[in-house]
């Protein structure tokens, strides 16, 4: 079974469109969403999660239609926004009350050990946190309650490096579970290549591509050359390019690549910067 | 629905102080005054602005967003705010009634029924006045929703005047009292009913 299935969803704002999106999230598999601000990536997971009401198309969550029964499906589903949306006066552990009262599976113990982990005190109102502090908070909720799937809005950001790649453990932990999944959102690429079995491109509300992570890495190199090798260079097999007055950089299919010229392995984050230039 | 309220119990111990104070300021003065009803009626209006506060809270910390990830409806989302209003106004109502009994008492006009017609015209106003608040701030939000606050704030002002000149003039005559207690609250109930619904259909509509 699919975690996730969005076929064609669309959705238009004053100023923006979010195009007829296709994804597919396989269980026991993390996915990143990779965009820039404003690329449509909270405006996805609004949709996913029916915060927002799509134009067209069709989202399923764990085998089910998201406009039906959404409120049970939430049951199964770990949410971190962007904002949090904690309220603010309330403690971590007013806030462990609350929802113990709110998931049918909340694990009161899980919530404690996380909180110790995660050095949260449980007597500061939230409002006093850090954003670091915030974001911890909402991942231990989003992981004390049995979710089968999380859906994170840039979980990561405002994070300081060691905590960052501890919250980054933890999902790898969540995934060992094969019927648990992940959908990651974030313009920090570094932090999704670690992490995701497959990546989604968002540029300008348009889904660029949705590939496994290896299989992309594998089918695209880089070449480094100059202009007048580039302008030699057989167009059909450039996919992207960038050119300095230093010279230029190439992506290339690997199975196309030129004779004579050193591939070297791409970044997911050099492909996503290449095609979002390219699709400028 | 209950950890909703749990949060809405937490956050009003927290931030609604300030209502509890003015409210026993309020319930001092009506014992004090003989025959202002502003006094009785304002400390009920303060009760049944709490969840329209509570709100306004929620919007600032984005807790309207979030709730939005959680396994509640739309139409629990909209209760809770009724179910706090309702329990804030009861609790009120009930200080109101003990002290307003009292002072009868002491006062020695103690009449049921007038002390009956008393409560309950407490009731209905301080419902109207979330009834006709809340539906707006669910489709327009806290901000723009307080165009209602002071429409409805004319309205109970109003309210208690020609509640005080009914009071006055109406209990000296049973049958008009009569007929006129059951309707007011049946319409009270109505109205809280149809703002109820009119809420779950603005905010089902609603974007988060």
């Amino acid at each position: 079974m699919n975690a996730l299935e969005l076929k064609k969803v669309s959705k238009s704002f004053s100023g923006f469109y979010l195009d007829n999106i296709s994804l597919t999230l396989p269980s026991g598999c993390i996915m990143g969403l990779i965009g820039e601000n404003g690329a449509g990536k909270s405006t996805t997971i609004k949709l996913i999660l029916d915060m927002l009401h799509k134009d067209g198309g069709t989202i399923t969550i764990l085998g089910k239609d998201n406009e039906k029964d959404i409120s049970l499906t939430k049951e199964d589903v770990g949410v971190v926004m962007d904002d949090i949306g904690m309220p603010e006066c309330l403690t971590a552990k007013q806030i462990g009350k609350v929802m113990k009262h709110t998931f049918r599976n909340w694990n009161e113990d899980e919530y404690d050990r996380l909180l110790q982990k995660l050095s949260l005190p449980d007597n500061k109102p939230f409002k006093d946190f850090s954003r670091g502090m915030k974001m911890k908070l909402g991942i231990a909720v989003a992981l004390s309650h049995g979710a089968k799937l999380l859906l994170l809005d840039e979980p990561t950001s405002g994070l300081d490096p060691v905590v960052r790649d501890e919250v980054v453990d933890m999902f790898y932990d969540f995934t060992r579970d094969e019927n648990h999944s992940i959908l990651i959102s974030s313009h920090i690429v570094s932090d999704l290549e670690r992490l995701c079995d497959y990546v989604a491109f968002l540029h300008k509300g348009k889904l660029l591509l949705c590939e496994e992570k290896d299989e992309l890495l594998s089918e695209y190199g880089i070449i480094h050359c100059t202009v007048e090798q580039l302008s030699a260079l057989d167009k059909s097999s450039v996919k992207y390019k960038k050119e300095t007055p230093y010279g230029a950089e190439v992506i290339v299919s690997r199975k196309d690549a030129p004779d004579g010229f050193k591939l070297s392995p791409i970044s997911i984050e050099e492909l996503f910067v290449f095609m979002v230039k390219e699709a400028k | 629905m209950k950890g909703l309220l749990l949060k809405d119990w937490y956050m009003m111990k927290k931030y609604c102080r300030y209502y509890l104070f003015v409210s026993i300021g309020f319930i001092i003065l009506s014992m004090m005054s003989s025959g202002n009803m502003f006094f009785i009626f304002y400390p009920c209006l303060l009760s049944g602005m709490i969840p329209v506060n509570l709100l306004g809270y929620d919007e600032r910390s984005r807790f309207t967003e979030y709730v939005g990830t959680l396994p509640y409806t739309k139409t629990q989302i909209v209760s809770a705010k009724y179910l706090i209003g309702l329990f804030t106004q009861i609790a009120m109502l009930t200080v109101i009634c003990i002290v307003q009994g009292v002072k009868m008492g002491i006062e020695g006009n103690f009449i049921l029924k007038e002390f009956l017609v008393l409560m309950m015209l407490l009731l209905i106003m301080a419902s109207v006045a979330s009834s006709l608040t809340l539906p707006f701030v669910f489709k327009y939000g806290v901000e723009k929703g307080r165009g209602a606050y002071y429409v409805m704030i004319g309205v109970v002002c109003a309210g208690s005047i020609i509640a005080t000149t009914v009071f006055k003039e109406g209990l000296q005559n049973e049958i008009q009292l009569n007929a006129v207690l059951p309707i007011a609250c049946l319409v009270g109930i109505g109205i809280y009913v149809l703002s109820w619904y009119l809420s779950v259909v603005f905010y089902k509509k609603k974007e988060m």
